[in-house]
């Protein structure tokens, strides 16, 4: 009896300590959520006065401050990532199903070279075409448009996206295809009215993993986007920044704003965008 | 292969066409450009003049990008350790039989992932606040008042300072990638382990370490590719300072290019990033083979 004791109070301690270091964990990941929550409520004279407090007159103003001067462009910035965002993912989804299926099932003189050049893209460190994108954007007069950065977005979400497709279209069985072709169904036939459906979960995961990589991009929207009225999210907080330098309360509003369709996102989705991360992460 | 239905030959290069031409586009052109003007005196202006390797001399005796190269290597080490150790124990911890709620240490965990870069500088740049940051104000609260300091000007431990937000944003997406490679593991093999008495760690280190090698190293070769292009965070948090001592690579870069507008030193630099960048990602993966053969012998 005193044994089993000992052994239950043993097995109580190291429960309490692995519960709490994983509870010290998960919530050091949600506090700055929740501190910019109940913080961006307080006016910046309260805030500097006691920066962890609950606020006592919860207040709205630094929202409607934000929202309603046209000079932080905010509402803009959205507009931005959302259209550069969602042209991204249609393009990459669709040229990933394209070229993913082509370099799967297609014999032709140029698959393995086509594949190994796409492939290459993964291995690419990306960061040092920063300054290269520019000087080439710059020459054509590309960069500085509602387009521009379409194209990095797309090139680099593309090579992940045709190597996830195309292992997918492999485990597919070549039979439907052939049947589809007795029928007289034509290739692009096949392609979008056959394929297509089929490879719907891959090409979900495709776009979950490119939603977070174009919502947030930074470094490449800052080098080739110029004007104010074009900026992407990122770009017009680190601005923010700077004009709020010492009004956290508003840099907090701010933040929030535009990081809402994102979190909402996640909280509804996140068994899904988890799901898809890791297979996107583990495959690739 | 497909050898019943064979599209026709411009049906194909139709569909491949538009795909192509933007990919080689924005991918190639600007890494052979950048190659190309890597050899100019160029000031950004229309002049250029062509200066052979003397960018290249300039490079190679440039202690900066040699010091934001060892800061990029900094960042690789600590966040290797950091990210995926510190994941791989939280996954040991939250597979135990006395953990409770999973699936929330999952969605909360993993949540920092999702956020940019440049909102996490931005958080941690108020927590490092003299006045008004957490840290600070937690150190006053817990009495010892004497270790608040301007943390962001701290140069020589800022590559901590800038290196604790990283790890913190990415140990849940580790951490559910090693935690999903965990769970394929067939639960006998645990159950035979505790029977012929092997303890938690010898357990975590012999069976499950072994077992997930393959996802372990995928860990190891993201966060390597990861840290070397590490920008944002530090753009958000110190642009490099205070000095250069939190420069890394794609930083300079950037500052050489754009605030010094030295579009032929920066293009060098660009190609210094390209190489160096291959070689540690390459030499790592050459290394952890190796390691993991002897091992296996």
């Amino acid at each position: 009896m005193a044994k089993a004791n000992k052994h239950r109070a043993r097995n109580g301690i190291l429960s309490l300590f692995t519960n709490l270091i994983l509870w010290v964990f998960s919530l050091s990941c949600v506090f700055p959520l929740i501190w910019m929550l109940y913080s961006s409520l307080k006016e910046k004279r309260v805030f500097n006065a006691d920066i962890i407090g609950l606020p006592q007159s919860p207040t709205l103003t630094n929202y409607i401050r934000i929202l309603s001067n046209e000079d932080y462009h905010l509402a803009e910035a959205m507009t931005n990532s959302l259209r550069t965002t969602v042209l991204s993912i249609l393009l990459i989804v669709t040229f990933s199903f394209i070229v993913g299926y082509i370099l799967s099932r297609v014999r032709f003189k140029l698959n393995r070279p086509l594949y190994v050049i796409f492939l290459m893209g993964m291995l690419i460190p990306v960061h040092s075409l920063l300054v290269p994108i520019y000087v080439v954007f710059r020459s054509l007069d590309l960069n500085d448009k509602w387009y521009t950065l379409l194209f990095p977005y797309v090139s680099f979400g593309l090579p992940i996206g045709i190597f996830l497709v195309e292992g997918f279209v492999k485990s597919i069985p070549i039979s439907l295809e052939e049947a589809a072709a007795i029928d007289g169904s034509t290739f692009s036939n096949t392609l979008w009215r056959i394929i297509l459906p089929i490879c719907r979960p891959i090409l979900v995961t495709v776009a979950i993993i490119q939603v977070f990589s174009c919502w947030n991009e930074f470094s490449f929207a800052l080098v080739l986007m110029k004007s104010v009225q074009l900026q992407t999210i990122p770009l017009a907080l680190t601005q923010f920044k700077g004009q709020f330098a010492s009004d956290y309360p508003k840099q907090m509003a701010s933040m929030l704003i535009t990081m809402a369709p994102i979190v909402i996102l996640y909280f509804v989705f996140n068994r899904e965008i988890i799901k898809g991360m890791v297979a996107g992460a583990v495959k690739g | 292969m497909l050898e019943t239905i064979r599209p026709k030959k411009r049906t194909l290069y139709l569909y491949l066409l538009l795909p192509l031409i933007i990919y080689v586009f924005t991918v190639f052109v600007p890494l052979v450009t950048a190659l190309f003007y890597s050899f100019f005196e160029w000031k950004g202006g229309p002049e250029k003049a062509f200066n052979g390797v003397s960018n290249y001399i300039q490079l190679y005796n440039d202690a900066t990008f040699w010091k934001a190269f060892g800061n990029n290597i900094y960042l690789v080490v600590a966040c290797l350790v950091g990210q995926i150790g510190i994941a791989f124990f939280l996954v040991l911890l939250v597979n135990s039989r006395q953990a409770r709620l999973k699936s929330i240490h999952r969605t909360f965990g993993f949540f920092p992932s999702t956020i940019s870069a440049v909102c996490i500088g931005m958080i941690w740049a108020m927590v490092y606040h003299n006045k008004y940051g957490i840290l600070n104000w937690f150190l006053t609260t817990v009495g010892r008042p004497d270790l608040c300091e301007v943390w962001l000007n701290d140069t020589q431990h800022i590559m901590l300072i800038v290196t604790i937000p990283l790890i913190w944003q990415f140990i849940g997406y580790y951490m559910v990638i090693i935690f999903s490679a965990v769970a394929s593991i067939d639960s006998e093999v645990f159950e035979s382990a505790e029977i012929d008495g092997a303890n938690a760690f010898q357990t975590a280190m012999r069976i499950t370490l072994p077992l997930i090698k393959n996802t372990m190293l995928v860990c190891v070769t993201l966060c390597i590719a990861g840290n070397m292009k590490a920008f944002d965070n530090i753009y958000t948090m110190t642009r490099g300072g205070p000095g250069t001592a939190s420069m890394v690579m794609a930083m300079y870069g950037y500052k050489i290019s754009f605030e010094q507008s030295n579009m032929g030193y920066g293009s060098s630099i660009s190609v210094g990033i390209f190489v160096l960048s291959l070689l540690v990602i390459g030499g790592s993966q050459w290394l952890v083979k190796r390691i993991t053969r002897q091992v296996e012998v």
